[in-house]
This record gives structure tokens, C-alpha cells and sequence, in this order.
């Protein structure tokens, strides 16, 4: 998905002003990391693109539409292919770690046993099979986070928007986290995530097939691209 | 197969909700099961009314007396004019003399005819009508008063008109109040569910986030809600039966009138499944209430 800001004003959850005038694009295909001084300012941006905090003023556009401007229903087939991360957006806590992730597929539309089964292999390969009958409350604040971010990237969203989604994330599990990410842009999946820990910057050095991410910072109201950062 | 895959689901999610929820869930199936049992005594009581009174009809009768001075011929022409008379369920001629050792069985009456020392009676009919004519008894009255034959015509209209009335008034007062208790159970029961999803108002919100369609977002609470309900009414018609088996026989014991089994027992699996209709339509009705909140459609 094409993400587009022209213009944008915006706001906090504190009503500070987090966009002044401000453009950005990030074409279809990207993977986009943001980096913020200010947490809440890049925690409401990615709201914003997620159509939960509409822009006082300015244009969003996303695939050349407004999020805002959808009916309900064209809302919930769009809200169908994006995925989100967000510190807020909790598991289930009466279902299990798999029938938690079964529920996302469920909600995309995918009733079928062979989707069901990817859970597993899913579950396998991040190190949490053993954890799949287990309710959330047994997990460490780490594998909720990695469950949550599994729980996004499932249904091979067209855009995947996730607020720092590598925090609290067990140093064992942060490579495993970030192969998943980047295996999900290699399929054509818009990233935009925002990032805190240098732990994150250190991850994508050593990582030797490097995606092409877009650094960028939010500051001063403007999104600035920083690509000079990671060369 | 899509559409049994997603009713399987709604179904399933809308048990484990029921047992997720456990104190609400316990709280809502007591109040339909309380509201079921009032409702149970008013429609109870109405059936019992309208099964004596349906009995009662049947045995609504009318004794046509005859004159001293009627011929067998005029008794046969009347018993052709009953016999072919649409109002006419059945007539049967009581001949003085039958009469008369009817009414010798009381002591008293038969002194006083020993005094009289001659059979003060005459024939007459005993005219039992059909149930859909009993409102007719005047005009078949008066038909029979025309022929010079009949003294008179004797029959309870009145006390049948007071009994139907009184039976009508209690039925009436009693559909009012089982309409009042359900419409407060309704109220109770939504504002008790809507306790239940604000305590789910989270997971309400993720499923928004992750576009989960709209049945399966309420259709699991609406499940819950019925599943709640046919438990309550499941518990009243256990309760129910178990208070008609064991009064029924106390009361048979004491000699008292078993008023629980004069209704027969189709009657009673019939009330019984109109109970557990009533408490499947409170607990949807009351979870669809609690679902059009203002609060819960934003989120849902």
C-alpha cells in the first residue's frame, strides 16, 4: 500500500502537536522505521495511519484514498489488510496464544485447515510452540509482544503498522522477530514501524541480507527521511 | 459448509462466554429463570382456568320441561326437533317416573311426595349443548317455549356468563402482569449483559482493530445471551416438573383437589416448551438491547 501525508496537522494523546505541515510518502513495497524523540508522538502517527486518530487538518491518503472517509464497511474490508501492533491493542486473555493468532485468521476470512495448521509452523519457528496452549498470562511480557506481532504479520497484511514492536522483546527472540519482518516486505508488505532500542539499529547491521529500510524521524512537527543513517 | 463452519463458531464462542463470564452468566440465568417461574404461575393458572372451564362447557345443560297434558306423539316431535337442532350436542328424555326416583334419593323430598301422594312431575328433556352454541341458549330457549308442549325451559346462563366473565378478568389481569414482569426481566437482564461487555469492552476493541465481520463480533454475545436464557428456562421447567410430581401426590394423599395434574400431561409439555421459547426470546431480546448501547456499537 502507498501511505501519502500532505499537508498534515496532528496531535498527540497529551494534545501536543506532533505534525505541523507535514508530508511524508512511503511507496508500496517500503519498510519504513520511525524514529521519534517524542514516544507518543509516533505511537499517535501510526495510529493515525491506522484510521484510529483522524488529522484535524491536511490530506492522508492511502492507496490514493482517504481512511477517513470510508463507510463502515469499506472501513472493515480495508481494516482486513492492515495489520497492527500497538502497545494497547492486547491479546485475548481467555484464549489461548494459538487461538488467539486462529482468531486473526478467522477474522481475514481464512476458515480453512491449512491456514490453521501455518499457525503452528508459525508458532515453530519463532521458538513459541510450546507455548501455543498456553493463555497469555503465562508468557513473558517479551513472547506477548512476539505473539502480537505474529498475530499481525498471520494473514500477509498489505500494510503492517507497528508502534515499537521489538519492546521488551527477549534478545534471543529479536532476530527471529526482525527475519519475520523482513521476509514479510520481501512479499511486497508495506512496513511502517517505529523503533526505540539501539538494540533494533545493532540487529540491522549485522544483518548481512540488509533490507532496504527508510529511516526516518519525526521531529519539530515534519517527517524527515534519513537515509543517510543506515549507509 | 463456510456458513456451518461460522454458525459452529458463533455457537461455540457464545458457550465458552457462558462460562467465561460465570458470576454474570449465573446472575442472568437466575433472573430469567425467577422471571420464567412467575410467568409459569400466570400462564399455569390461565391453562388450569381453561381446561375446568373447557370441561365445564361440555356438561352445560338445559332441562326442557314438558306440560302435564303432552301426548307421546308431542314428546316424539320434540325429541325430532332436538335431535336435528344444529345448537343440539345431545337430548335425553327423562320420563316423569325416572325423575322422580331421582328425587327420592333426598329423604326430605321423597316425605313431602309420599304427602302429595301422586308424581307432581312431568317429562322433560335433558338438552346439553354444543360448546360453540352455549352463546345460543337464549334463542334455543325461546324456540322451545313456542311449542305449546314445553312448560318451561330451565338452564344456568347467568352463572355461565358470570363464571366466563371472571375467567376472562383473570386472564387479562394475568397476561398484563407476566407482560410486566417480562418487560422488567428484559431490562434487567440487557442492563446485566451490558455489564458483562463492558467488562469485554477490550477484546471488543481488538476485534475491531483486527476487522473481524460483524457476526462474529456480536454473534457470540447474542449466542451467549440465548444460551442463557434456555438455561434459566431449562431450570424452571425442572423446578416445575418436580413441584407437580411432588405436590401432585401430596395432594392426592390429603385428599385435596390436585389441581397441578387436572391439566393433562400434553398440556403441560406444552407449557413447558412455551417457557423455554420465552426464555430464548428474553435472552436474545436483552442481549440485542445490551448490543444497541451506544458505547458498545461504537466499538463493535
Amino acid at each position: 500500500m502507498l501511505v501519502q501525508g500532505f499537508h498534515l496537522t496532528q496531535t498527540d494523546a497529551s494534545g501536543l502537536r506532533i505534525l505541523e505541515d507535514a508530508y511524508f510518502s512511503f511507496p508500496e513495497g517500503s519498510y519504513t522505521v520511525l524514529l521519534s524523540e517524542n514516544v507518543m508522538a509516533a505511537t499517535a502517527f501510526l495510529k493515525m495511519l491506522a484510521g484510529e486518530y483522524r488529522p484535524p487538518s491536511g490530506t492522508l491518503r492511502i492507496d490514493h484514498q482517504d481512511p477517513y472517509a470510508f463507510s463502515s464497511s469499506q472501513k472493515r474490508r480495508w481494516i482486513s489488510e492492515v495489520g497492527v501492533v500497538f502497545s494497547d491493542f492486547k491479546l485475548f486473555s481467555d484464549r489461548t496464544v494459538e487461538e488467539n493468532i486462529f482468531f486473526t485468521l478467522r477474522a481475514k476470512g481464512f476458515w480453512d485447515e491449512e491456514s490453521l495448521s501455518a499457525v503452528g509452523v508459525l508458532l515453530s519457528k519463532a521458538g513459541l510452540a510450546d507455548k501455543a496452549k498456553l493463555l497469555p498470562e503465562a508468557l513473558t511480557e517479551g513472547e506477548k509482544q512476539l505473539v502480537m506481532a505474529l498475530r499481525a504479520m498471520i494473514f500477509r497484511p498489505r500494510l503492517l503498522l507497528a508502534d515499537d514492536p521489538f519492546q521488551g522483546v527477549e534478545a534471543g527472540s529479536f532476530g527471529i522477530l526482525f527475519r519475520f519482518l523482513s521476509e514479510l516486505n520481501k512479499t511486497g508488505t508495506t512496513l511502517v514501524l517505529s523503533a526505540r532500542q539501539a538494540a533494533f539499529l545493532e540487529e540491522v547491521k549485522k544483518t548481512e541480507n540488509n533490507p532496504a529500510i527508510r529511516w526516518t524521524q519525526l521531529e519539530n512537527g515534519k517527517v524527515y527521511s534519513l537515509e543517510e543513517k543506515v549507509s | 459448509m463456510n456458513f456451518i463452519f461460522r454458525l459452529g463458531y458463533v455457537i461455540k464462542e457464545g458457550i465458552l462466554q457462558v462460562i467465561r463470564a460465570k458470576g454474570l452468566s449465573v446472575a442472568v440465568v437466575v433472573i430469567v429463570a425467577a422471571t420464567l417461574l412467575q410467568l409459569s404461575l400466570f400462564l399455569g393458572v390461565s391453562r388450569v382456568l381453561d381446561h375446568l372451564f373447557a370441561s365445564n362447557n361440555q356438561k352445560f345443560e338445559m332441562a326442557v320441561f314438558l306440560s302435564a297434558s303432552t301426548t307421546q306423539a308431542d314428546t316424539a316431535r320434540i325429541q325430532d326437533f332436538l335431535s336435528h337442532d344444529p345448537r343440539v350436542d345431545s337430548a335425553q328424555l327423562v320420563s316423569k317416573e325416572a325423575a322422580l326416583a331421582e328425587f327420592r334419593k333426598d329423604s326430605t323430598i321423597d316425605e313431602m311426595v309420599k304427602a302429595l301422594g301422586e308424581n307432581p312431575l312431568t317429562d322433560s328433556f335433558t338438552v346439553v349443548l354444543k360448546n360453540d352454541a352455549i352463546d345460543q341458549a337464549d334463542s334455543l330457549a325461546a324456540d322451545l317455549k313456542k311449542d305449546s308442549s314445553v312448560d318451561d325451559v330451565s338452564y344456568g346462563k347467568g352463572e355461565w356468563e358470570t363464571l366466563s366473565n371472571l375467567i376472562r378478568v383473570i386472564r387479562w389481569a394475568g397476561l398484563m402482569m407476566a407482560g410486566l414482569v417480562f418487560l422488567t426481566a428484559l431490562f434487567i437482564v440487557a442492563n446485566t449483559l451490558t455489564l458483562a461487555l463492558w467488562g469485554r469492552r477490550e477484546d471488543m476493541l481488538s476485534m475491531s482493530r483486527l476487522g473481524a465481520p460483524g457476526w462474529m463480533r456480536w454473534g457470540p454475545y447474542l449466542c451467549e445471551g440465548i444460551f442463557q436464557g434456555f438455561l434459566g428456562s431449562v431450570i424452571v421447567t425442572l423446578v416445575l416438573e418436580v413441584i407437580r410430581r411432588a405436590a401432585g401426590e401430596a395432594l392426592q394423599k390429603y385428599g385435596g383437589f390436585d389441581i397441578l395434574n387436572a391439566l393433562p400431561a400434553e398440556e403441560w409439555i406444552s407449557l413447558y416448551l412455551h417457557l423455554m421459547v420465552m426464555g430464548i426470546v428474553i435472552g436474545a431480546m436483552g442481549a440485542f438491547w445490551a448490543l444497541q448501547k451506544k458505547w458498545v456499537k461504537e466499538i463493535l
